[in-house]
Parts: C-alpha cells; sequence; structure tokens
C-alpha cells in the first residue's frame, strides 16, 4: 500500500498536538471549575440560584440574569463561572490549533493540496469563532 | 461492551426518580449525575462513532431539570470533547486518518453553518420528524447490509488525488488492514448534505457519517468510526462558538459533562481496537434506532 512515510509523522504530530491540548483544556476546565463552585472566585450567577433559572430558555435567562452574549463574557473572568466559560471555550480553539501546527510540514513534504484544505478549514473555524454566524 | 447500553437507560431513567423538577434537591447533586452520565455515554459513543450528543441531548433534555436551549448547548460541547479526547488514540492506532478526514470535513463545516442558518427558518417539529425517519431509515438500511467491510477497493482520481487510503492493525482480527475508499466526490457531496442537515438539526451527525464513511466510501468499518469521530471533533469546533456566543452555555452544567465524557471516551478509545467489528456495527445500528425513535416521536409530539 501506497502510504508515504511523512502521513504518518504529520498525523502524530496532529495527535499529539490533539492529545496536549486536549489535557490542557480538561485541566483548565477542572481548575476553573473548581474554583467556582467551591466559592473561591466569586459567582456571576451563584450556583445556589441556578435551580430556580435553568428550567428557563436562553433569552429568559439573560433577561433574568443579565448575563452578557457575544465576547463580552472576557470582560468577567474574574467570577468562577465566566472562568469556567473561558476554559471550556479553549475546546472550541484546540482544532484550529493543530490544524495551523500541520500546516507547515504539510507544505514542506510538498502536499500542497492538504495544506490548502488546512488552510481553508482555518479559515471557516477562524470565521466561527469570531462571531460572524453567531447571528447574535 | 453491549451490556453499557441498558445500564445508560438505567442510569437515564432513574434519574427523575431522585429529583426531576424537585426544588428540595441540592443543586450539587446535578453535577454529579451529569458527571456519571457523560462518563458512561463517552464510553458508548466512541464505539459507535458517533459524538455522544445524539444521546446526551435526548436522555439529558428529557431526565433532568434543564432547559432544552441549554441541554443543546452542552450537547454540542459534549460532543466536541469527547471526540477531542478520543482523537489522539484513533490518530495513532490508525483507526482516524487524518487524509481521509480533512477533505470531509472542511465540506461538511461550511455545509453546517450555512444549515444552522437555515433551519432557524424552518418549523422544528417538521425538522424532527424528517431526522427520526431518516435516522430509522439508514439504521435499517446497515441492518439489512450483511458485508460492511468491502476489502481493497479501486479509488477513483480524485481519491488518488487526494491519496485517500491506510493501513491499520486490527488487533480484534489479529490482522494488518490496507484501506482505499472510493466515490471520492459522491463522498463530499454526502459530508456537505450531513453537515447541511446536522447544522440544520442541531446535531453533529456521527450517526451519519459511519454509513457514508463505510458503505459510500468502502472505508473499513472500524477506520469508518474512529474517523467520524474526527470529523465531529472538527465540525464541532465551528458550531461551538455559536453557543458560546448566544450565552447558551452554562458552566455548571458543561464541566462536569466535559470531564465525564473525556475520561470516558478515552476508554471507549482504548476498547475500539479490540471490540469485534460486528459488535461495533450492533452498536451503531442500536444507537441510530434510539435517535431516530427520539427525533420522531418529538417531532409528533408524543415524547417532547
Amino acid at each position: 500500500m501506497d502510504v508515504k512515510p511523512h502521513d504518518e509523522h504529520i498525523q502524530r504530530l496532529y495527535a499529539r498536538w490533539l492529545d496536549a491540548a486536549t489535557k490542557t483544556g480538561f485541566a483548565a476546565s477542572l481548575c476553573a471549575f473548581l474554583l467556582y463552585v467551591s466559592g473561591a472566585l466569586p459567582p456571576y450567577v451563584a450556583p445556589e440560584r441556578l435551580p430556580e433559572l435553568w428550567g428557563l430558555s436562553v433569552g429568559r435567562f439573560l433577561e433574568q440574569t443579565g448575563a452578557p452574549t457575544g465576547w463580552r463574557w472576557v470582560a468577567l473572568m474574574d467570577h468562577g463561572d465566566y472562568l469556567s466559560l473561558a476554559a471550556v471555550a479553549l475546546f472550541g480553539l484546540i482544532t484550529p490549533v493543530c490544524y495551523l501546527r500541520i500546516a507547515a510540514p504539510l507544505l514542506r513534504h510538498g502536499e500542497r493540496l492538504q495544506a490548502a484544505l488546512v488552510i481553508a478549514q482555518t479559515v471557516v473555524l477562524a470565521a466561527a469563532v469570531s462571531g460572524l454566524f453567531a447571528g447574535g | 461492551m453491549p451490556r453499557v447500553a441498558p445500564l445508560l437507560l438505567v442510569l437515564a431513567y432513574s434519574a427523575p426518580a431522585f429529583a426531576a423538577g424537585d426544588s428540595a434537591t441540592p443543586w450539587w447533586i446535578w453535577p454529579i449525575a451529569l458527571f456519571a452520565v457523560s462518563f458512561i455515554i463517552g464510553i458508548v459513543a466512541v464505539l459507535a462513532g458517533v459524538g455522544g450528543g445524539v444521546l446526551f441531548v435526548p436522555i439529558v433534555g428529557s431526565f433532568f431539570p434543564f432547559h432544552l436551549d441549554f441541554v443543546r448547548g452542552v450537547g454540542l460541547l459534549f460532543a466536541l470533547s469527547g471526540t477531542l479526547a478520543a482523537g489522539p488514540v484513533l490518530l495513532r492506532t490508525g483507526m482516524a486518518n487524518l487524509r481521509l478526514v480533512m477533505p470531509l470535513a472542511l465540506a461538511g463545516s461550511i455545509a453546517s453553518m450555512t444549515g444552522a442558518v437555515v433551519g432557524l427558518s424552518v418549523a422544528t417539529d417538521l425538522l424532527q420528524i424528517a431526522l427520526g425517519a431518516t435516522v430509522i431509515a439508514i439504521a435499517f438500511m446497515i441492518w439489512a447490509m450483511k458485508a460492511a467491510d468491502f476489502g481493497v477497493v479501486e479509488s477513483d482520481a480524485l481519491g488518488e488525488l487526494l491519496r485517500l487510503r491506510g493501513e491499520f492493525e486490527d488487533p480484534a482480527a489479529g490482522m494488518r488492514i490496507d484501506w482505499r475508499t472510493r466515490r471520492t466526490a459522491a463522498g463530499l457531496a454526502a459530508f456537505a448534505a450531513i453537515g447541511f442537515f446536522g447544522g440544520v438539526f442541531g446535531l453533529g451527525a456521527g450517526f451519519a457519517n459511519v454509513p457514508a464513511l463505510n458503505l459510500l466510501m468502502a472505508a473499513p468499518m472500524k477506520v469508518a468510526v474512529g474517523s467520524s469521530g474526527l470529523i465531529i471533533s472538527i465540525i464541532n469546533s465551528s458550531a461551538a462558538w455559536v453557543y458560546i456566543h448566544r450565552g447558551a452555555l452554562l458552566p455548571l452544567l458543561a464541566v462536569p459533562s466535559i470531564l465525564g465524557v473525556m475520561l470516558g471516551s478515552r476508554i471507549g478509545a482504548r476498547l475500539l481496537s479490540v471490540t469485534p467489528a460486528p459488535v461495533v456495527r450492533r452498536l451503531v445500528i442500536a444507537v441510530m434506532l434510539l435517535a431516530g425513535a427520539r427525533a420522531l416521536l418529538r417531532g409528533l409530539g408524543i415524547w417532547t
């Protein structure tokens, strides 16, 4: 079977970065969540209050709590719940980071078509991260 | 491994017994329950080649007191984190193939965002009925087809250009398996369609990825299951940001679910290489029937 050696190298490189980034996301989520539920960092919405709010639609929840949309939550990262949200958001960045990592090796091995796919996918993901498709 | 499925159902059905909507239940019970359910779903999801959102959303949406808006948001992150966690093992063992995944994920993610925009303007009930009927039909189609592993097929021109081929060691079969895919253009179209409808329905649509890879493109079942997981991780990365930007993610629900599924899916990824292909196939069928029935019943207003 005509499988080139650099295919395996690039696949393993992607796997290594994916592994490290996923473990980082896991550790960050766990730490931020412990700071949140232990009360070490003050929450924007107290966990004790959530049982009366989590049955509401998102729209009504936002009305009742004044919670932010778009990128405005970044300003609230000194609160335990929004620090946890930031940790969770890291998972949405892992794929673009791993894709960018393999772009240069692909080009170095003359894989222009694969590199073009990687760049196109990164552009799509970057558009999503920017909030272009969030519609509010 | 198939015994995990009944356990999952028992856990899900026991949830309302100790608290559905009961205000006397302390808030911290729910994150713990979410962690336990997510851990088990994480194992099953990897073996079935789905993100797990298709199990998480109906189970948690039905048996926990959270609004479906938040369950959907967590379900998407759930599928994303579970497939990301399983990815390294799947890639190292050759069960997932990056070269195969990249063009299909690109077609799927562009179509998925288009579908999400379209989905906002179509009646949800109608969409649910269409989704349920489609998924059940595909499950029966796989069930009826006895031979799901095609051996080495002849590549088409586009497949040759993209060099969609690979090899992996199958410890369950005790042999090294070489594979190629066929019908690449049809495969890209199928993943665009799956991505589009996944975006419309708000699901990762991993249950459709596996038959598209296996039946249409002739990827071996284990490569189809493993690569499906990686495709979900890429497509859901873009969709996750829609929920984050809309304020539809509650960290108290999201974090325990993510931690649970990540631990579970790592175990699932290791089990995938030693689980016989027929068992994986039966699990895929069971997951699809469950998800399809749930969507159909929800669309008909019978199980909302």
